[in-house]
């Protein structure tokens, strides 16, 4: 395991457990709130943090996760610090919402318990709940396990106040919702310091009379999706920042892109969420035998740290791309990204895509360590392939 | 530098998008003419008065009254009020008492002892009025607030024409009548009563000591009535009758008093001999309903139990054994189309007999044309005048019943004023006769009655018949002070601007702005949907299109 | 005669495009100078939208989200959290929506926020139907009345909202009519002293929606209260009805006359309609006689 070791200021949390502390610890104002499974634990940590006087948010409990997310973006336009979390149906239904929030500029943080949409129902760690909204305008970070969801938090209302955009944080159900590991709490007061109070510059009800949202000519809306764009590129850089100063406050970094024994890697890994965990244990195993495996974990999905990948996989011969996510007419969605990455490289490595623990099936890291053996003298598909 | 951190905060106002470009038509503040306006025989400002009267400015009111109009306080006595016949408002629920509210407004101006001011600028040509009745009175005091000398010439020795021996004191009380005209000759207007100017050559010399003359003697001859023999002592001149004292009264007639007429003299003469103790019968050619009198002294006279015997006429009258035996018949009767002229055809075979003791015939009067017959041509009972009340003989003028056959008090009144701007005209080449009031008025139609409450009307208070057989007080009696506020505020005020705001409320786009005394609309906003025309209770603004550019 | 009252604060701009003569502008003029500055707007897409945007224009002096259809009352909602966590209890906060936000697609999010009692005031323009898209019906379309969707007369009734709303037992409910502006601006002065989810609802007869003249909407509204039509009531807590106006006029035929969305209605439909109008009025009547 590459869990940390337990500590004084460690306590065993579930995943959910733990973002529900990076909440409280980030101390937002308003936080509406709408029941779902394997969501559900955030929310009722949280109302019993308030339920204690530890959590001084205005809870809301509306009747949809799309009220709660109208809700979040009215209330972050006003000036509030504004959370919310949800998953899978309920992140669908707030897709109309999704491109409102970032239009709208507000610095919404939202935790996403990424879990397969139906029809069939199910309740399964997948991705494609939230990879299918890439294309809203809100920053998306993947988690892999319960203290990354924890630093994730107040790391992304950093990163969503410094550029006026909303951000998607994820970790996968059950795996990392419902898995207990040591979580190392920071002090509210390294918190404070993190995430100082900035007023907006303008905010509704401020005085100004001002506005937000108005019909608007074609010119002006284009120049809305432009500051986007700008603000979109600042993110990574940000990103970056925020964990390099956090890793100074805790000593752990949670970069856009992390890396195991990655450095003289000839066959890599690159996956998103829990399956990091996996891909570690079979690295591991794959360095016992002598092969150079290591794991590029894609942390900032949107925006895709499109340079830094390449420098990344510049040198390696082999990446795997392991998408526990199905995308149907694409394949596997972070292998697409990668593809569209890598095209017109020099030398990029040979991209073999994997749909790995679609709706939720457990990827053996045996499977994995014999993956990488397989793809040495395959041929990569066009298409990702089904993980067998 | 651009922000790309912030939204598109929207941060002007709407204002300067002018919405005024959408308009093909604008508001119009405009006051019209009303109905009541339109009938008044004084062209008075009617909803402009009443509005002071709801306001609280009586003297306003009655300043308003008075410039067209000297006797306010008899005119709401006996005016025959075609304004209210008139009123728009008759369709709501019931017309507005304009006449009682006049009344109040003039009798608090006597009561006040409110004084017309003199004419600031005396011009030096003076003007002969001849004849003190309503007409001349109106004359007098239009030509002196115009500054000119003014020479009242009166053949009586107390003022008033027909006002005064017209008139029975229980209809116009006459301390009344006496304040009104004393007001006007505090104006400095010099008399010369018991001066008869009975022939063409003493008009002749009215004109050589004055600019212009303006006649007003009425109508004094009695009409005779076919069949009747004037000379008998049982038949009385209803005019003598009526300019008598009440003991000449008394001395004059017997028990059952036969009155031929259905006029207001006709009525005036029965209601009198009542008041003497007489049974008196009224016997008119009209048929029920169609008396020219006032319908309310019609009703008075039922009241005080005057008999009536409509749709009749008398044909021979012959005394035997101290009992005169009227002999009548019954006919149709068809009006026609001028003043006073009609036909009749007697029914066969409806001959009735009354047994009366005197008959008065009270069928009207003419003028008295043939003391001018040199000097000025007739026009049928009347002497010609031109649209100006002008003569055939220059400089001289004529008004009243002398020129006219629309015979009631007020509509002397307004001859009496037309008459002194159209000598002023004559004389001052920079005044223009008054031109005649707009044909055209507001009508039921543009008046937005939602904001009318139904309220009844207020009537003046009624001695009880009994009571008033008694003396020859008067009958009426006026309204108090509330009752006259509420029945202002019955006034629809249509065509006249009350200021109450509904155009500038209504407005979606704030394009009224309220003024000191109105309204301005800025072109800039006003989208001309009409919403201020179509809400405005009083029908004072209307859309006028936009000129094409 | 009434005089008008409530003071023009300037509060709404001239310049805004709302039609020719349209009472919701009118309306808006109203509420938004009785309220006051201390007001923020939430504003679902509508005719209300229209008029007040039009970036970088707005015909509102006070700050305005313009939110989402469906999501009005949550919206309002999220404005007033975020103004409670700043201590701004006593700002008021303002949604406009119109009926198709409001009976249809905004009614979820505003029985929710009834259900929470957020402390908003809620204002639905009811113009019966979808009028800034053209002209199509909503469930508050009348029976009978011809929208570009019901082209020959909706076959149901409007729907009852205010009873949805009363089973809410929110602390206020009001009716109110451009025809009757001092009406409204007590009812919303009043509602704003109130705590808790109020919902007023303005009937808007639209020009182009209905067919009626550029000047003749304010008449029209009149005709709506004065037959019953469009009664003017209140409810305190969902359950103390006050009247604003007890007597209705007989007959609803000069109401329907001024409008083209009813000029195919038959003897039949009328008789129809006024059956409906006497029922929904007598009930209405006897749940106010029954509060003392």
């Amino acid at each position: 395991m590459n869990a940390p070791a337990f500590a004084d200021d460690m306590q065993l949390l579930n995943g959910n457990h733990a973002v529900a502390w990076g909440v409280r610890l980030a101390g937002p104002d308003v936080a509406p709130l709408y029941p779902i499974t394997p969501q559900t634990p955030i929310l009722e940590k949280l109302i019993e943090f308030q339920s204690s006087g530890a959590f001084q948010a205005e809870l809301l409990t509306p009747e949809s996760e799309h009220s709660a997310m109208a809700a979040a973006i009215a209330a972050s336009a006003t000036g509030a610090r504004v959370f919310t979390a949800t998953s899978s149906q309920g992140l669908l239904l707030m897709h109309e919402l999704l491109h409102f929030a970032s239009g709208a500029r507000t610095p919404i943080v939202m935790f996403n318990v990424n879990r397969t949409p139906a029809s069939p129902w199910g309740f399964w760690p997948d991705q494609i709940d939230s990879l299918s909204q890439r294309d809203t305008g809100w920053v998306q970070l993947y988690s892999e396990n319960p203290q990354d969801s924890l630093d994730s938090v107040i790391q992304a209302f950093r990163i969503a106040e410094a550029t006026n955009l909303p951000v998607m944080i994820n970790h996968d159900a059950f795996y990392v919702s419902h898995s207990v590991e040591p979580v190392s709490l920071p002090s509210p007061e390294a918190v404070t310091d993190f995430l100082p109070r900035q007023a907006r510059d303008i905010q509704l009800g401020d005085g100004s009379g001002r506005s937000l949202g108005a019909p608007i000519d074609q010119a002006s809306w284009n120049r809305t999706r432009r500051d986007l764009d700008e603000a979109m590129k600042t993110v990574e850089q940000f990103a970056i920042d925020a964990s390099q100063v956090w890793e100074k406050q805790t000593g752990r970094a949670s970069a856009p892109l992390e890396f195991y024994r990655y450095h003289d890697a000839e066959i890599v890994f690159v996956t998103m969420g829990s399956m990091c965990g996996t891909a570690r244990e079979a690295i591991d195993r794959l360095r016992t035998s002598g092969i150079k495996a290591g794991l590029l974990k894609v942390r900032l999905f949107r925006p895709l740290p499109n340079e830094a990948l390449r420098d990344a996989l510049r040198g390696a011969q082999h990446a795997i791309v392991l998408d526990r996510n199905y995308s149907p007419g694409t394949g596997g969605v972070l292998h697409q990204e990668l593809r569209s990455v890598l095209f017109g490289t020099q030398d990029p490595p040979r991209l073999h895509g994997y749909l790995a623990g679609v709706g939720g099936l457990s990827v053996p890291e045996e499977r994995l360590e014999a993956l990488a053996t397989e793809v040495r003298d395959t041929v990569p598909a066009a298409n990702s392939l089904w993980l067998e | 530098m651009k922000d790309i951190r912030t939204p598109l905060w929207t941060h002007l106002t709407s204002e300067p998008r002018k919405t005024g470009t959408w308009r093909s038509a604008l508001p119009l503040y405009q006051n019209e003419s009303s109905p009541c306006l339109d009938a008044c025989p004084v062209s008075g400002r009617v909803a402009e008065w009443i509005k002071q009267v709801k306001d609280g400015d009586l003297r306003g009111a009655w300043e308003t009254l008075s410039d067209n109009n000297p006797f306010p306080a008899i005119a709401g006595r006996i005016c025959h009020h075609p304004c209210e016949i008139a009123c728009n408002r008759r369709d709501h629920d019931e017309t507005v008492g304009i006449c009682s509210l006049e009344r109040f407004v003039g009798d608090m101006a006597l009561d006040q002892g409110w004084q017309f001011p003199l004419p600031t600028k005396e011009r030096t040509q003076s003007i002969a009025v001849v004849g003190s009745g309503p007409a001349g009175l109106s004359g007098a005091y239009q030509l002196r607030r115009l500054g000119f000398q003014v020479s009242l010439y009166e053949l009586k020795e107390e003022l008033g024409g027909l006002m005064r021996y017209g008139i029975p004191s229980y209809r116009l009380a006459r301390d009344v009548l006496d304040g009104e005209i004393n007001r006007i000759i505090a104006m400095n207007v010099t008399l010369h009563t018991r001066h008869d100017v009975t022939d063409a050559s003493g008009l002749r010399d009215l004109q050589s000591k004055h600019d212009a003359v303006f006649l007003a003697t009425g109508a004094s001859r009695p009409k005779p009535l076919p069949g009747l023999d004037y000379t008998q002592p049982w038949v009385v001149d209803s005019a003598i009758f009526l300019a008598a004292t009440p003991n000449d009264q008394a001395q004059m007639t017997g028990a059952h008093v036969l009155v031929i007429g259905g006029g207001s003299a006709a009525m005036d003469v029965a209601r009198s001999a009542r008041r003497l103790g007489r049974k008196v019968t009224v016997l008119s050619l009209e048929a029920e309903g169609q008396l020219p009198a006032q319908e309310v002294e019609v009703v008075e006279a039922r009241e005080e139990s005057v008999l009536f015997v409509s749709g009749a006429m008398l044909q021979q009258a012959a005394s035997a054994d101290g009992v005169v035996e009227a002999g009548c018949t019954r006919v149709e009767f068809v009006p026609g189309g001028t003043p006073g002229s009609f036909s009749v055809a007697p029914i066969q075979g409806s001959d009735f007999t009354l047994m009366v003791d005197t008959i008065i015939p009270a069928i009207g009067q003419d003028a008295d044309l043939d003391r001018w017959a040199q000097l000025l041509d007739p026009d049928g009972p009347v002497i010609s005048t031109d649209g100006n009340w002008q003569t055939s003989r220059k400089g001289v003028f004529a008004g009243g019943d002398l020129a006219s056959m629309t015979r009631f008090v007020t509509e002397a009144v307004g001859m009496g004023k037309d008459a002194a701007h159209a000598i002023t005209a004559t004389l001052d080449r920079d005044c223009a006769a008054l031109t005649p009031p707009a044909q055209a008025f507001v009508g039921n139609d543009r008046i937005n009655t939602a904001y009318q409450a139904d309220h009844a009307r207020s009537t003046q208070p009624v001695v009880p018949a009994s009571t008033r057989l008694k003396s020859f007080d008067e009958v009426q009696q006026p309204l108090t002070q509330d009752q006259a506020h509420q029945e202002a505020s019955r006034c629809f005020s249509c065509g006249t601007c009350i200021y109450c705001d509904n155009c500038y409320f209504y407005c979606p786009d704030m394009a009224i702005t309220k003024l000191e005394n109105g309204y301005s609309v800025d072109p800039d906003y006003c989208k001309g949907c009409g919403l201020c025309v179509a809400e405005c209770p009083t029908g004072s603004i209307h859309m006028q299109e936009d000129e094409l550019t | 005669m009434e005089k008008i009252e409530y003071t023009d604060e300037g509060q709404f701009f001239s310049g805004h495009v709302a039609c020719a003569g349209c009472v919701e502008a009118l309306s808006m003029r109203v509420i938004l100078n009785t309220l006051g500055k201390d007001t923020v707007g939430v504003v679902a897409p509508s005719c209300s939208a229209v008029i007040l945007g039009g970036h970088p224009m707005s015909a509102a002096k006070i700050p305005v989200l313009h939110g989402t259809l469906e999501s009005a009352a949550a919206s309002a909602s999220g404005v007033k959290r975020a103004l409670k966590a700043q201590g701004r209890d006593d700002t008021t906060v303002l949604c406009l929506a119109g009926d198709g936000g409001t009976y249809d697609i905004g009614l979820q999010a505003l029985s929710s926020a009834a259900e929470r009692n957020e402390d908003i005031l809620y204002v639905c323009f009811d113009n019966e139907g979808y009028m800034n898209t053209g002209g199509q019906k909503s469930s508050s379309t009348p029976r009978n009345a011809a929208t570009g969707s019901t082209p020959f007369g909706k076959t149901t009734r409007k729907k009852n909202l205010i009873e949805i709303l009363a089973a809410h037992r929110i602390p206020y409910i009001a009716t109110v009519s451009p025809s009757h502006l001092n009406d409204m601006a007590a009812k919303i002065a009043k509602a704003q002293t109130i705590e808790g989810t109020k919902v007023v609802i303005v009937l808007i007869p639209c020009l182009p929606g209905w067919g009626v003249a550029d000047n003749d909407a304010v008449a029209t509204a009149r005709l709506g209260v004065e037959s019953g039509v469009f009664p003017l009531f209140e409810i305190e807590d969902g359950v103390r009805y006050t009247m604003t106006k007890s007597d209705k006029s007989d007959a609803i035929n000069g109401y329907l006359k001024k409008q083209k969305r009813y000029r195919h209605l038959t003897e039949a439909d009328r008789a129809d309609l006024q059956a409906e109008v006497d029922e929904t009025w007598s009930r209405l009547l006897a749940q106010a006689e029954t509060t003392v």
